[in-house]
């Protein structure tokens, strides 16, 4: 049994950033993740840390936050924000009256803007449609949602969080009405353990209402699923949104070696729900093309998709409902956190944090927007001439992973989720989406004694699966070539039939 | 360079490749235009005919009415595949393997893939399970993990020899090295293997690997055999070796490297392509045409985002259905429905609705093929390239 103060559960953007929060205040806590950092809507989004443009007409609120946590993170994250700038783009028939508002609703919540002629826009992103009206600038960024994680992560750990990934939350304990504790389960190798605290944070993203119907609660919460497309390189240096009320595939963020496109906003039921449906890929195609004329001899190189957990709205479109977040106090010793977004993951941590201190009859203070990110120091980045040096060693080409990167990440974290050291070192990120590398992968984890041939078989097939799944939505082009290619190797080459 | 010839042929990969030495041995003059290396290349070499089921030319009369095979027939099937067989043997790469029975052969993950016609290096790969297995690796060979194997079988061990190499293609060359050769295997006879057979990545040697594996099995006194491994894949860069040369060896004009970018028409002739590359344009003339370019893989077929064309002649593709009938959810599940989007042709193996009478077409650009689904690649490229060239042939 493990006993602390408080109980974070959700390992996304919210639950890291309420652990480091909580850390700088000194307050003992754990977190508890089903899966890997980022595992939901956090490393399924577009990786945008938001101007508050998108929100500066219909949501003044959020529009404000996003403003000046863009402002905070810029500073506290140098190595996981890259400050790109964004243009919102208006294409001949874009109403300009839309223009005019959203010109008004920036200035009204302090986003910095500038209005560009068609020829300086063509100066920033040459690649653009050459017959937009205009572009108006603002400080849209571009954010590594996982490395986001993890540094907060580091600061929790530090200071002696516990953190444990892939364990489930199976039962909230309750005694005399209120949450004592929670029980999880280890994902490989089922052991459950019993977690006691003092207060439990829902901060499960959009799984927060299955976790407060194990507390007796619930949590009134609208689920919209949202679809992204990855291209095979930069396409633009700058995020590119469409100067237009929010709609399908209104905007393209440069990340990495890769662009992501999307949107898509439909309501679902499950959060577990997140198939992308090949219209919802002719769709935030055809659009995109329409900003960068480029997409579409582009190759695309998966699909994904995340749900985002909404603040519940009376019907409607869910693109109206607020991205603004809420507390709320069970008031059986769990607290639930709801909505919000990636850009203001800090200022609900921050928010949640203070009513923990509150409970517990504390006076510390909030030092996240002052301190900047533990860890960063020691990230490399990932700079081609590093990596160069290994060369005859590299198991992932695409993205430039050595065998020693993979033995280092496994025997560090001692991790049996190939997923883990996917996240950890970018291997498979790239345009074969791991159809070569993860062979590999699993072959050096099985040399190092870190994993079991015949699991290391059934990882490879449920990596398979789920690469598929992605690809198969925007399957067309040179895309459809390689995937032939993988589909003959694992099928063909190495015999990996259904069971035989 | 430009020319003149009997049968120009599109595409220098199985099918083509096997057209061309049917014509030539015909007496034709004969040109092959390749944009490059074929996808035969990243092959494990070994010829499927028909893995779905026992028999692969018995089973050919079971597949769909449409499927190519059937343009072909199964005498003509089998004839296609002996003239294969005699020609890699001319090369000094005899093949093994039954008409009429599947073989097994090993994979790097330790599984079985069923084939039929083998390379001689992968004879002995089909052994009893409980029989010793020794499986000799490289140091650092990044797509070899012996553990895969090792792990399947309760009898069975390995070892690893350090070629200084690392790469596929680097390991295979030392082994054209007479030095280098009998430093392995006096390594090999240093490991006193008990019993059993030996299991070797398939880098034993470019051109001479029938020699190699023969005289490792002799020093040893065990059967040896290779398994094929990831692109790229020495067994599949033999196999191309041995036909190019075959095609040399008959007159055949390779014009490779080169993409075509204009076709001249005449009425409902095709009379020359247009090259480009080496600076300036090359034409090479025709009475008759060989299309022979593939599918996705190598480039005949290219799919956008609702359609698919064919992308020399721009010839009509059959296309199952819009594109989200186009895959199975299930990865393992072979047959996607897209394998069967491909070129329709007539008993001559003429294009259907393309209005010309000299333009010929055969290999996995023919529609209906299902090459994954029933496993039957290289199998149906001889066939059918065979089978194209003669009615090809015979107007000449």
């Amino acid at each position: 049994m493990i006993k602390t103060d408080v109980i974070i559960i959700g390992g996304g953007s919210t639950g890291c950033g309420i652990a480091r929060d909580l850390a700088l205040r000194n307050i003992p806590h754990c977190l508890v993740e089903k899966g890997d950092f980022a595992a939901g809507a956090t490393g399924a989004c577009h990786g945008l840390l938001h101007s508050g443009g998108r929100y500066a007409v219909n949501d003044s609120e959020a529009a404000a936050e996003c403003i000046s946590e863009n402002m905070i993170l810029r500073k506290i994250g140098v190595k996981c924000v890259e400050q790109t700038g964004g243009l919102f783009v208006r294409l001949p028939g874009d109403s300009k009256r839309f223009r005019d508002m959203f010109l008004k609703g920036c200035e009204e919540t302090g986003i910095p803007t500038e209005v560009l002629s068609p020829s300086r826009a063509l100066d920033l992103v040459p690649n653009l449609n050459q017959s937009l009206e205009e572009a108006i600038k603002v400080p849209d960024c571009s954010i590594d949602p996982f490395r986001l994680c993890m540094l907060n992560i580091t600061s929790s750990q530090k200071r002696g969080g516990k953190i444990m990934t892939h364990n489930r939350v199976i039962d909230i304990i309750r005694e005399r009405g209120r949450c004592v504790g929670v029980k999880v389960q280890d994902k490989s190798t089922s052991e459950v353990t019993e977690i006691r605290g003092r207060i439990i944070i829902n901060a499960a993203g959009a799984w927060g209402n299955k976790i407060a119907s194990m507390a007796g609660s619930g949590v009134p919460m609208t689920l919209s699923k949202g679809s992204l497309i990855i291209t095979n390189h930069r396409l633009t240096n700058m995020v590119i949104n469409r100067l237009r009320p929010s709609s399908d595939g209104d905007i393209i963020v440069p990340n990495e070696a890769v662009c992501l496109a999307g949107t898509t906003s439909i309501t679902v039921n499950d959060p577990d729900e997140s198939e992308v449906d090949p219209a919802e890929v002719d769709v935030i195609a055809t659009q995109a093309q329409e900003m960068l004329p480029d997409f579409g001899s582009t190759r695309l190189i998966r699909t994904y998709a995340g749900v985002r957990p909404l603040l519940k709205a009376n019907g409607g479109d869910d693109r109206k409902i607020s991205r603004g977040f809420r507390i709320i106090d069970h008031e059986n010793g769990m607290f639930s956190i709801m909505g919000g977004k990636l850009t203001t993951y800090r200022l609900m941590a921050e928010k949640i944090s203070d009513k923990v201190v509150e409970a517990f009859g504390l006076k510390t203070k909030c030092r996240t927007a002052e301190i900047p990110l533990e860890g960063q120091e020691e990230l490399s980045g990932y700079p081609l001439s590093k990596r160069l040096k290994t060369l005859e060693n590299i198991v992932c080409e695409c993205e430039l992973v050595t065998a020693d990167d993979v033995e280092k990440v496994a025997t560090e974290i001692g991790t049996r989720h190939i997923g883990d050291i996917q996240h950890r070192t970018r291997l498979g990120m790239g345009p074969c989406q791991g159809g070569f590398c993860t062979y590999r992968a699993l072959g050096i984890m099985q040399e190092t004694g870190k994993m079991a041939p015949e699991e290391s078989m059934r990882v490879l097939r449920e990596f398979l699966q789920r690469r598929f799944k992605g690809i198969k939505p925007a399957l067309w082009g040179d895309q459809l070539r390689e995937e032939q290619l993988v589909e003959s190797i694992y099928l063909g080459i190495l015999g990996m039939e259904q069971e035989q | 360079m430009s020319g003149t010839y009997d049968v120009v042929i599109t595409g220098g990969g199985m099918s083509g490749m096997m057209a061309a030495i049917a014509l030539a041995d015909m007496g034709r003059r004969v040109a092959v235009v390749s944009k490059g290396d074929p996808v035969c290349c990243l092959s494990t070499g070994c010829i499927d005919v028909l893995a779905a089921g026992n028999n692969p030319l018995g089973g050919i009369g079971s597949l769909p009415d449409n499927h190519p095979y059937h343009l072909a027939g199964e005498d003509l099937v089998r004839i296609s595949l002996e003239m294969f067989k005699a020609v890699m043997s001319e090369e000094g790469m005899a093949y093994a393997g039954d008409m009429h029975a599947n073989r097994r052969i090993l994979t790097p993950l330790g599984r079985h893939k069923i084939t039929c016609l083998v390379p001689g290096t992968m004879k002995f790969a089909n052994f009893h399970p409980d029989e010793y297995i020794h499986v000799i690796s490289f140091n650092k060979m990044k797509d070899f993990y012996p553990n895969y194997i090792t792990s399947n079988y309760k009898n069975a061990g390995c070892s690893i020899f350090d070629a200084g190499v690392s790469t596929t293609m680097s390991i295979a060359q030392r082994f054209e090295n007479r030095r280098f050769l009998e430093g392995f295997i006096s390594w090999l006879k240093g490991l006193d293997i008990p019993e059993g057979r030996i299991a070797i990545p398939a880098v034993i040697g470019m051109h001479s690997a029938a020699d190699v594996c023969n005289e490792i099995s002799v020093e040893l006194g065990r059967k040896v055999f290779e398994i094929p491994t990831l692109p790229p894949s020495i067994p599949g860069l033999r196999l191309f070796g041995g036909l190019k040369n075959a095609l040399l060896k008959r007159g055949v004009d390779l014009y490779w490297g080169k993409e075509i970018y204009s076709v001249e028409k005449s009425g409902n002739q095709i009379e020359a392509v247009t090259l480009a590359g080496d600076g300036r344009p090359t034409r090479v003339q025709g009475n008759a045409f060989i299309l022979a370019t593939g599918s996705f893989v190598s480039g005949g077929l290219h799919a956008s985002m609702d359609t698919v064309r064919e992308t020399v002649f721009n010839l009509p593709v059959y296309l199952p259905g819009r594109r989200e009938s186009w895959f199975n959810n299930d990865f393992f599940a072979p047959g996607h429905a897209i394998e069967n989007a491909g070129i329709c042709v007539d008993k001559s193996f003429r294009p259907v609705d393309a209005r010309v009478e000299n333009l010929f077409v055969c290999g996995s650009i023919l529609a209906f093929s299902e090459v994954m689904k029933y496993g039957c690649g290289h199998g149906m490229a001889i066939a059918t390239g065979v089978a194209a060239a003669n009615a090809c042939g015979e107007p000449v």
